[in-house]
Order: C-alpha cells, then structure tokens, then sequence
C-alpha cells in the first residue's frame, strides 16, 4: 500500500486540467468528503454492510481521482471488508480513515491557501 | 477532435463530476451534469445527448438500470455509454460492457477519455450512416416496388384483352409473374381458334418485364387480325431482337388451337417440353423444344417451322415455364422432369391432372408455389366457347358501300405472304359486316385454304383421315408449297347496297388447280372421325348463299346485312 | 463462383472456366473474364466442368461472349457439360449457336 498522503504529480494535472477553477475543485473534493464520511458512519451505525460498499466505493473513486492513494487504499480495504460482510473489521478501518483525511485535510488546505 | 458533442455526465461525488466536466468542456463537448441514475435518465430524455459518461454505482438508481433505460429511449440510434468505475472484477467491468459501450477507470486520465470519446463518436456516426442507408433502401425498394405495381396495372390492361378466362383454359401464375420474366397470353383468332403463348425471358425484375408489353402486343395485335401463327413467331421475333439487348430473349411456346379443325400446331423455342395427353389412347406426346428462344436469331435466321397435331375433344395440352422442374425441394434437390412424368404417368382422371400436378409440387417443396407459370388447355367442340364480338377502334360511320375489287395472289405471294388479314382487314370497314367477322374470317380461311392446298397444290383432303397422314399432309403442304413456281389464287369482292339499307357482299374465290368433283364431295357422308371435309359443311353453314362451279376451280359465297 | 480465363500459348485461343453455379451473380466476373484479356483470341472454349448449375441469365451471357466474339462468325466450344448442363442448352438449342462438346 502506498505510503504517500497527497501525490504531487496528480495536484500538478489536477492544476493544468483545471486552471482557475482548481481552488474550487479542492473545496469541492474537502466538502464532498465530509458528506462522504457521514455517510460512512451512517452505514456502519446501522449495520448497514451494502450501504457501507457503496459509500466507501464511492469515495475511494474521488481519493483517487484527487491524488490521495492512502486514502483511496483505506477506503478499498473498507468496501472489501463491507462486501465480505466483515462488519467488525469497519470501525478500526473507518478510524484509520478519519486520521488520514485529517492528513489529507491539512494538506490540501495549504495546498489551497498557495491559490487564493 | 471530431466534432462538439452533447455528453451527460452521470457521477454522485461532487469532486469526480466537477474534474469531468471540467475535462470534457475543455475537449470543445457541451456538459450535462446528473448526480444519480434517474435524474440521468430524465436529462437525457430531456436533452437527447448524444454520448453519455456513467458512473456505475450511485445512490438512488445505478448506472447500470439508467443505461438500460436510456439505451431502450435512444431506440435505433446509437448513443454511447462509457461506463466510470474504479470497479476492479471482471464481473462488474463485463456487465458495464453489457449494457453500455466501454468504460474509463478511476483515476481519470484525460488523454484516454478523449481517445474513447473520439471513439465512441465515430461508432455513433457509423451507426448513423447505417440507419441512413437502411431507410433509403427501404425508400427505394417501397419505390421500385410502387413502379411495379403501377407497371404491372399497364401490362394486366394489355394481357387481360386476352382470353384466359375462356371455358377451356385453367392456368397457374403469380401475381408478380411478370417480374420473374414469366409471360402467359391467350386470344381467339377472328376464326374462332385460339393462339396461346408461354414465354420466359431471361433474368428477373423490370429487365425481364420490359419485354413482355412489345410480345405481348403484337400477339394480340396481330392475332386480331388474323395473322397466322408462323407470322406472329416471325414478327415477334424480329421485335425482340430489335428492342433486347444481346443477351436477354425469351423462352417461348406458342400454340394455335383450332377447335373446327380440331388440331394444334405448336411452336417451341428454349422451354421444357410441353405435354398434349390424348384422352382416349391415353398416349402422352411431348412438344419438345426444336428452335432457339425468340429475340436470339436475326430475322433472316428465323425458323418458325412448327409441328402439327390432330386432337379430340377432351384431349389436353400442358406448357410449364422452368420454374416448375427448378422447384426447390426441401433437401436442396430439383422437382425436375422425372417427378412430372411420374404425375402424368400416375392414372390419374385427365381433369384431375391439374390439380394433381400443383398438389406434388407444394408436397414435394412444403408450401406454396409463388414462381411458376403452367397452363392447362382442353380440346372442345367447335363453337361451344363463348367469345367476345372483335372490337373496332373507329367508330364505323364512314362506312363505304357499293364498290368492287380483285385481287390475284401468284406463286410467289402464295409462298411467302397470308393475303387473309389484308382481306379482311379492308371488309371490316363496312360496317354491317362488323357483326359477322368471325364467320367471314372462318369462311375466307376456308376458301383460301381450300383453294390453295387442295387447288394450286393439289393436296388430297383424304390424306388427314389419321395422326399419320395427318402429318405427312402438312409435310407436303410445305415441300410443295417451296417448290411452287406458278398458279394463283384469286379474290373477287363485291360490296352492294341493297333496298332499304341493308347490303350485299360477294367473294369469288377462283385457284388455277385442277378443280374437282363437286357433286360428290358434297355427297360424302359427314363421318365425325374424319379430320377434313368440314370445311365445305362450315361454309354452307355460315354464308347466306354458296355455290361451287361446276369444274370445282371456284367459290362463290354471299353475306347479308340488315339496315 | 470462381471464374478463370487462360489464354493459350499462341494467344490463339482463350479458355474460360466456370467453377460453381452458373447465373446471374456471375455476370461481371463473366465479363472480365473476356474482356480483361491482353490477347485477341480467333476461338474461345467455355470450360463448363465445374459448372454445377446453368439458368437462362447464364445462357445470356455466353450470348453476349458469342457477340462479343463476332456474332454469327464467332467460333466458341463449349465443352465438359453435365448431363443437367447439357440438356439446358439443348432444351434451347444452343447448339446452333456454338459447338457443344
């Protein structure tokens, strides 16, 4: 699993493929995954194991396209767990998650102040 | 970069649909955004884009059932679904193929997403030009097919003048016949006889109809006026060859049927035998081919020689077009000669055998028979068929009167030229004698063959009392008609008014034969198994009032007509 | 259908074979087959071998090689002929036309 919390190539396409809107984007992505988390938990609280796959799925497409790999991994390895069933596997999964976003959070921040 | 396309985008997350379409715009596309499966499908029903990026999974209704939703609204056309996933198993990249066209992993790269767009376009427009193409197809063909119907509502108007519907004719043609090439006409000759023709021209579609109306009018054309059946071939072929390009003719057999001579004389070129069944021996007499089909020889080539047959009432003769020994059975094999023979050899009843033979046909193929012609004619007692009075297309009133003239027909016109439908054609502008043209027409043949056969070629009647001499008659008949260097025939016509409007018209019929003994031919008893002396018996009956000369070189008749 | 014309050594002569069924979906290939020929061959020999099936389109277009040919002066053979191809062409007297062998 890769080790790198925001891949600096992926911010640099991301850049010239968005241009001025680029800042937009990364508020975009930061708002999106607070509603993605939410929906994480949801899931989890209601033992919801379909529902978790799909959330989790779901944000580990945006963390890949956004150039966050370790994120991207955590959430593949909670939509495997969700697809087995492993329901007790979620919470140190999702708690993991919750760190690295606060990671990827920071980062992306400043990465956003370079832009104002 | 293939044009600007209308392209939906379909994604939940925020993120991923804003970097989309920020992508594709930036490609020169229109963007339409939707963030779940059914506001997709409302968009495009909406919008009516022409390619849309998918995302598989998404709350509320997924990817893949909005696909097969707005596949099913596109209809015909082709409207590309690129699938986005960051599905990794076979089973769900195999699915997103089944219901959509490709798809595009996460993360995205943009050069891959133009490349497949550019990609997917070119499979739309190709579908495109298919459709196009199929619809003007279906537009050309309801055309052609729109000309055929109008050609064919022509070419019935001129093939029903004929008789097919006559007592003695059952027949057998697909309504599109005339498209296959096939071709069936029958008329009565002003004699009361009947000429019937089967043809087949080559290949199918207009190129083998396009013959058929020139055929078929100078059948009807000239056997209203009494052209004989070599002059009809003759001229028919000369038409042909004229009009066809090299390469397509017509496959033809042509009958002339004489109920008062009770014979047939039958002409061949290019179709299957034709079959004449005789009723009482049960004997079956092939019409084999014996010439090349019509419009192939220049008319100088031309053989219109033709083979003679005596027949009795209730005997019957068959003519079949290829189409019937080519039928497809159900393995692959052909009907072919040997299962018709089978048919006529089978003891069926001879009024059974029409039915019979289309019976083993749709047995032998499995269905209905659609691309064959076959005609079924019977022998009957002269005068038992109804006909039609000859029609006329002026309207009679300059009708001319009181006037005479002769003519003399010499050894080498007698050979080559048949004075009958000049003759008649020059009485038929009296008008009161438009009623009787039948029996005119039958009694100048009579005369004019009496005169020329028995007078100038000196031929004995007695010849024709069986099949054999029958034949050896009309063998004779031609040799010595060949070799004639002197003699005529002579025609004297005598038009008169008469008091209280009515009139008169006198033939004389001289020849430079032998003549011969009047009384006792006359005196010979009526024997129904003779197949000659009818003729002098039919002219007594038919004119008003007939004399031969004592020497028997002459005939005089008269008719008579009413104001 | 495979149609083939080989001219003999000389020029002299060209002889076309018909593989296949004989009809009107042979009829461009036919074409070339004589029109398509360096030489002015003096006889043509129709190699009916292979023929398997012969309708009337195909008898038009061994018309249209004997015009092509010189017409009444043509001298073409048409040879190998089964029995079914045989009768075809006799039932329309072809052999007054060319040489059947």
């Amino acid at each position: 699993m890769s080790d790198i919390h925001l891949d600096q190539n992926v911010l640099a396409s991301l850049l010239d493929v968005m241009g001025e809107e680029y800042p937009v984007l990364l508020d975009t992505f930061l708002i999106d995954s607070e509603e993605r988390q939410r929906h994480i938990h949801e899931a989890m609280a209601a033992a919801d194991a379909q529902a978790l796959r799909l959330a989790a799925h779901s944000f580990k497409g945006s963390c890949s396209n956004m150039g966050a790999p370790m994120l991207a991994g955590l959430c593949k390895q909670l939509e495997e767990a969700a697809r087995r069933e492993r329901l007790d596997e979620a919470p140190t999964l999702v708690e993991q998650i919750g760190r690295e976003f606060a990671i990827v959070r920071i980062l992306l921040k400043s990465e956003r102040q370079r832009y104002r | 970069m293939s044009g600007r396309l209308s392209i939906l985008i379909a994604e939940d997350s925020a993120a991923d649909r804003m970097l989309l379409s920020t992508i594709v715009s930036r490609q020169g596309h229109r963007v339409l955004t939707a963030s779940n499966g059914l506001e997709a499908v409302a968009l495009f029903e909406q919008e009516r884009p022409q390619l849309v990026l998918m995302d598989a999974l998404m709350p509320v209704m997924d990817g893949f059932e909005a696909s097969r939703r707005i596949k099913e609204s596109a209809g015909e056309q082709l409207v590309p679904i690129i699938f986005l996933t960051s599905l990794t198993e076979n089973e769900a990249l195999v699915r997103c193929l089944e219901v959509g066209d490709d798809f595009l992993a996460k993360p995205y790269n943009q050069i891959i997403l133009q490349a497949k767009i550019s990609a997917m376009d070119r499979l739309r427009r190709l579908q495109q030009v298919v459709l196009q193409q199929r619809d003007l197809i279906a537009k050309h063909n309801e055309h052609l097919l729109t000309e055929q119907r109008v050609a064919k509502a022509v070419f019935d108007k001129v093939a029903h003048s004929g008789c097919l519907s006559a007592a003695n004719i059952r027949y057998l043609q697909s309504p599109f016949a005339l498209f296959n090439g096939d071709l069936l006409l029958a008329a009565f000759k002003p004699s009361g006889g009947m000429h019937v023709l089967l043809g087949d021209f080559t290949g199918h579609g207009l190129p083998a109809a396009i013959g058929a109306m020139p055929l078929a009018e100078v059948f009807y054309g000239m056997t209203a006026k009494g052209f004989s059946m070599a002059e009809i071939l003759r001229e028919m072929n000369a038409k042909l060859k004229r009009i066809l390009p090299v390469g397509v003719f017509c496959c033809a057999t042509m009958l002339n049927l004489s109920f008062q001579r009770r014979v047939v004389e039958v002409w061949n070129g290019g179709l299957p035998d034709g079959h004449l069944l005789r009723v009482a021996s049960g004997e079956r007499v092939p019409l084999v081919s014996r010439h090349l089909p019509l419009g192939v020889l220049e008319p100088t080539a031309f053989n219109e020689a033709y083979e003679v047959h005596p027949l009795l009432p209730g005997d019957r003769i068959f003519l079949l077009s290829d189409g019937v020994l080519e039928t497809h059975g159900a393995s692959g094999q052909l009907f072919g000669e040997e299962r018709l023979l089978e048919v006529f050899a089978a003891g069926h009843s001879p009024e059974r055998l029409f039915d019979e033979i289309q019976a083993a046909l749709a047995a032998f193929r499995g269905e209905a028979q659609d691309d064959i012609s076959m005609i079924e004619l019977s022998m009957v007692e002269d005068g038992l068929l109804a006909r039609p009075a000859l029609a006329f297309s002026d309207s009679g009133q300059s009708s001319p009167l009181d006037w005479s003239v002769s003519f003399e027909f010499r050894a080498e016109a007698l050979k080559r030229f048949n004075p009958l439908p000049f003759l008649l054609q020059l009485l038929m502008e009296v008008r009161g004698l438009r009623a009787q043209g039948g029996a005119l027409y039958t009694v100048m043949a009579e005369l004019y063959s009496n005169a020329l056969e028995h007078g100038v070629l000196g031929l004995d009647s007695r010849l024709k009392s069986d099949a054999q001499g029958f034949a050896r008659y009309y063998r004779e008949r031609g040799q010595r008609l060949q070799a004639l260097s002197e003699g005529f025939v002579r025609f004297s016509l005598d038009v008169v008014p008469e008091a209280g409007g009515g009139g008169c018209l006198r033939i004389r019929v001289e020849d430079s034969g032998k003549g011969f003994d009047v009384a006792r031919a006359l005196d010979r008893p009526q024997d129904k198994e003779c197949l000659s002396g009818r003729g002098m018996r039919l002219i007594r009956q038919l004119t008003h009032h007939c004399q031969w000369s004592p020497d028997g070189r002459g005939a005089q008749v008269e008719f008579r007509w009413p104001a | 259908m495979a149609i083939t014309a080989m001219p003999s050594g000389d020029g002299q002569e060209l002889t076309i074979h018909i593989q296949g069924r004989f009809d009107f979906s042979a009829h461009q290939e036919f074409r070339d087959a004589y029109e398509r020929v360096s030489t002015t061959p003096k006889r043509y020999v129709v190699d009916l071998k292979g023929a398997t099936y012969l309708d009337s389109s195909a008898l038009g277009m061994l018309l249209l090689l004997r015009d092509h040919a010189g017409g009444d002066h043509a001298r073409i053979s048409l040879v190998n002929c089964n029995p079914d191809v045989r009768k075809i062409l006799s039932i329309s007297n072809f052999e007054q036309l060319f040489q059947i062998g």
